[in-house]
């Protein structure tokens, strides 16, 4: 794993920069629906190849949930966020605020769980480029996938060619109540997203 | 000890080894298309991404199901494989988006699964057996020996096709 992680460039790390501020947006919004603090403490954020994210999952065939948000309006694109299954697991249960471990396999409730934690995270980063570009962007309904590493990529291959190129990784501890997960997950913008904030001269890079 | 032989993304691997497995795994839209003439015996697996190369046949890849099916097809009569004895399976193409809204503009999957069809028309050859479509992703063994292929999804078991 360290092979594939290398330092971030100049638009890594404004996409780093929003990524924590739309994680930490998030559980902000969800300390507000769930009415207990919850937080996240300490991103660190690295960037992955995409195509090193299987080995990294332990296989393409390895269960993994990914949470799919369309951007549409005036730019369009979308974000796709993967975490390891068991991880998902544990994020649910922090999430409904049942002791991590009870969650065994993801029911409906569970899937909306995560939709909103994805949404909430996925929204943040939409809104920033909507506020540095001035477009008009509204991010779809999240989708929740539960399956095979390889089949969760597909969405993404099926209409951006990043095989080659890298992502982020996200490596966040999310707490609440005294109870704590460690998460990993990874944040995909295709290239219309990322060709946005770089074009339209966005005053962080 | 039977042999593994992975198949990536946009890739074709061929084997003359009657004991050797080629597996692609966990395709969700991608097609995965098996071609074999066990009387050689002879097998190759594809594992394309895409329905149609944009750029035509100017640069051949086997990303692109049309592309990979031809490069495959003639790979295999190359190495004496009979077009009338081959066994052909076809597996994947699965729409991953089943979310209210996303159906329409994502369906990857059906046109993979489309162009498979169409070229396969093109190249005169018949499918022998299939599974395609759906909404869960699929890891797709081929065997060498017999041109057998299995399939295995979350939670099920492996199954023949």
């Amino acid at each position: 794993m360290d092979e594939s992680q290398t330092q971030p460039s100049k638009l890594q790390s404004v996409l780093s920069s929003l990524t924590t501020e739309g994680i930490h947006n998030a559980a902000r919004a969800m300390t507000q629906m769930v009415g207990e603090t919850f937080s996240v403490t300490d991103p660190n954020i690295s960037s992955v190849k995409f195509r090193d994210i299987p080995e990294i999952l332990g296989g393409p065939e390895n269960v993994a949930v990914g949470i799919y948000l369309r951007i549409e309006g005036n730019i369009t694109g979308h974000i796709m966020l993967i975490v390891p299954y068991n991880k998902a697991l544990e994020l649910a249960d922090l999430i409904m605020g049942t002791p991590i471990g009870t969650t065994q396999s993801l029911g409906q409730m569970e899937r909306s769980a995560l939709a909103e934690l994805g949404n909430l995270t996925g929204s943040f980063f939409l809104n920033a480029i909507a506020e540095s570009t001035g477009a008009h962007i509204r991010p779809s309904p999240p989708a929740v996938i539960v399956d095979m590493v390889g089949a969760i990529m597909d969405i993404i291959l099926a209409t951006s060619d990043i095989f080659s190129e890298e992502v982020l990784l996200i490596q966040a501890k999310f707490v609440r109540n005294g109870k704590e997960t460690q998460a990993d997950f990874w944040i995909i913008p295709d290239h219309t997203t990322v060709d946005t904030l770089t074009e339209k001269g966005n005053p962080r890079l | 000890m039977k042999d593994s032989i992975p198949v990536g993304l946009g890739e074709i691997k061929i084997s003359q080894d009657p004991e050797d497995i080629l597996v692609a795994y966990g395709l969700g839209s991608c097609v995965a298309i098996g071609m074999a003439d066990p009387q050689i015996p002879i097998a190759g697996l594809l594992h394309a991404v895409l329905p149609y190369n944009p750029n035509g046949n100017v640069s051949s890849s086997p990303k692109y199901v049309n592309n990979g099916l031809e490069l495959l097809f003639k790979e295999l009569i190359s190495r004496n494989a009979h077009p009338a004895r081959l066994i052909i399976r076809v597996a994947g193409g699965a729409n991953m988006l089943n979310a209210p809204g996303f159906t329409q503009s994502f369906n990857i999957g059906s046109r993979n699964v489309e162009a498979t069809y169409e070229t396969l028309q093109r190249l005169k050859l018949k499918v022998t057996s299939q599974e395609v479509g759906g909404t869960i992703g699929r890891t797709v063994r081929f065997y060498v020996r017999d041109g057998k292929m299995t399939i295995r999804t979350l939670g099920n078991q492996e199954r023949e096709i």
